[in-house]
């Protein structure tokens, strides 16, 4: 009886592995076909000479190592300043007190039903007046001020931790500057590396805010990709398109792998409950 | 409250209130002194907090009422002499029968892939639960889907689901079947649902974080008493988890209304090109960037956003009036879960 449910769990979670991660397959299988493949029939299953030109070749269509860094460096940029910016503002919403503080952790909480581009339309205007466009510095702005999720995450984290912590260094005559500083940050690394995982993801998958703020020259891989690979004749390669979001993707899955143990710990403890 | 919270005293309370309290007590100081440390503290907090509320009043706040005010105008992006109409935006909201098509279109897919990414994610944490080897392998190849970037898996499905080179059609093929162009009407809303629950690794792990707070000695006890799986199912785990599925249903609503992927899996080779998204998949959110790229009508576009977020706003309270008495909490909804760190490759 045990045997049997045991042996059913493993059927359907090797079913499941097939479903999920089929699409990865196609995508590497796509990606070494030859382009008069794509249009052989019946379909080839298999590339029947699997090469890695297609690779080279997505590198060279468009200025993908160009994109890449105009993405490296908006994600980096915003997940770094994002991550140190929320966990300044957590740690205030966890371990201080003032008057009005209630009425600022709702609006903060709130802020997180906005949908994003609604604040984006004149936000785009906004850059746009001041010049800002086609620089990355809304990013740095961005950054700076933190985000509403992430901050929630570092405050549920930094609520947890014991008094005790701060006390001992009040009386050593520690600011709270210092206490965070030298105390907090350094023991959350938990959060540290989710939120990092989770900012620079976001940054380097978005579509909206660069396709607005950034011309054709200063834009991410992730708009270039959706519309970069065409030929002369304004048809999609699909083996090049293949080839490109291998090595789009793979960067976020390899770091993902990297981190995960900390960041479903992290996750956890968000207080998604 | 949580017994975390009972057996650890000094724990400052979640909401930091405890925090607030006069420091160290160190003999015979004057309540001047605990006053003053207090009004530090309290400027403190908005040292940590300054940057983010800066930002907001900024970076959100600014631009709303910006937003506010571009709806009530006929600002076009091209002109400059652009002049306050009134409320005739939210008029044509209402009565434009493309704006209303695209907001059902996007309730039904809400409905379709909410409730759906719930059981498949509830269903894949289940298993990952069980005692199995390697389970901390299979968690983390089926949460692997739901980090790939939104523009990433859209390429991936398009390659898929081509009429001519994709898998899809090959295995109709291989089973003498004609092909189907899925990613055109009536099939690319299907093709959206799929590629939507691709990502249901996502609710598998908040599912998974829930079904490892359940205590184990509620299942034995149930099994002592002579229920079946069934049962144990429909009494011990569905009502302890239902806070967590709550929480899932609110953000999965809040996400799939502002979903744009029909943008990404439909974009044409020309760039920017919103034109070709098949009418089974334009969404609400599809119709704004048509309206505010190919036309640029700021104006109208800020309308239907305000619009939506007003829905968001109604649908939450709705679903958190609806679920009480459905949602049951057995402790304090802020237990303390610094304790217990979860891995994927957990034990």
């Amino acid at each position: 009886m045990v045997f049997r449910r045991r042996s059913a769990v493993y059927m359907l979670l090797v079913g499941a592995l097939v479903l999920f991660l089929g699409p990865f397959a196609w995508l590497l299988d796509t990606a070494l076909k030859a382009p008069d493949e794509l249009r052989a029939l019946p379909v080839h299953w298999w590339p029947h000479h699997p090469n890695l030109s297609n690779f080279r070749d997505a590198l060279t269509h468009i200025d993908y190592f160009g994109y890449a860094r105009n993405s490296l460096t908006i994600a980096t940029v915003y997940a770094v300043l994002v991550t140190l910016a929320s966990a300044w503002a957590g740690y205030g919403f966890a371990r201080l007190h003032a008057p009005g503080k209630k009425l600022v952790f709702n609006v903060l909480l709130s802020t997180m039903m906005l949908p994003q581009i609604l604040t984006l339309i004149p936000t785009y205007l906004l850059f746009a007046k001041l010049h800002l466009t086609n620089t990355y510095v809304p990013w740095v702005l961005w950054g700076l001020c933190g985000a509403p999720y992430l901050i929630f995450l570092f405050r549920q984290f930094f609520s947890n931790m014991p008094k005790e912590l701060e006390e001992a260094a009040i009386i050593d005559g520690c600011g709270q500057i210092r206490i965070f500083w030298r105390i907090f940050l350094p023991q959350s690394w938990p959060v540290i590396a989710t939120s990092l995982i989770l900012s620079f993801s976001w940054t380097w998958g978005d579509y909206i805010a660069p396709s607005l703020l950034l011309d054709d020259a200063h834009t991410t891989l992730a708009v270039k990709l959706a519309y970069g690979y065409v030929n002369a004749h304004g048809s999609p390669l699909g083996n090049l398109v293949a080839a490109g979001a291998v090595m789009y993707v793979v960067p976020v899955l390899a770091l993902f792998l990297i981190l995960q143990r900390g960041f479903v710990a992290g996750v956890a403890t968000s207080g998604l409950k | 409250m949580s017994t975390g919270q009972i057996t650890a005293p000094g724990a400052p309370s979640p909401s930091g209130e405890a925090a607030a309290r006069p420091g160290p007590r160190t003999g015979a100081h004057s309540a001047r002194r605990r006053r003053s440390l207090s009004s530090r503290r309290a400027l403190s907090f908005y040292v940590f907090a300054g940057p983010w509320v800066l930002g907001f009043l900024a970076l959100t706040a600014f631009p709303l009422g910006y937003a506010l005010w571009l709806s009530l105008t006929n600002a076009d992006g091209l002109s400059n002499n652009s002049r306050f109409v009134g409320l005739d935006n939210y008029r044509e909201v209402f009565t434009d029968p493309e704006t209303m098509s695209s907001l059902a279109r996007t309730g039904i897919f809400t409905a379709i892939t909410v409730p759906l990414t719930l059981a498949a994610g509830l269903l894949l944490a289940i298993l990952v639960n069980q005692p199995i080897r390697a389970r901390g392998v299979f968690r983390t190849l089926l949460y692997l889907p739901a980090v790939v970037p939104p523009v990433g898996a859209a390429l991936t499905f398009k390659l898929i689901f081509d009429r001519d080179s994709g898998a899809a059609n090959g295995a109709l093929d291989a089973l003498n079947l004609d092909g189907i162009s899925w990613l055109m009407d009536p099939y690319a809303r299907w093709v959206l649902v799929t590629l939507t629950l691709w990502g249901a690794g996502n609710a598998m792990i908040v599912s998974l974080a829930g079904l490892q707070d359940v205590p184990k000695e509620l299942y034995e006890a149930a099994r002592i008493d002579g229920a079946n799986t069934w049962q144990s199912f429909s009494r011990i785990t569905l009502p302890l988890l239902s806070p967590v599925l709550f929480f899932q249903v609110i953000t999965g609503i809040i996400a799939a209304v502002q979903s744009f992927l029909p943008l990404l899996i439909s974009l044409d080779p020309t760039p920017r090109g919103v034109t070709a998204v098949p009418e089974g998949n334009y969404l609400f959110m599809i119709h704004v960037f048509a309206q505010y790229f190919a036309n640029g009508r700021y104006g109208y576009a800020s309308a239907m956003l305000w619009v939506l977020f007003l829905i968001i706003v109604a649908i939450t309270f709705l679903v958190f009036k609806l679920s009480k008495g459905a949602v049951f909490y057995a402790v304090d909804p802020e237990p303390d879960k610094q304790s217990r760190p979860r891995t994927l490759g957990g034990k």
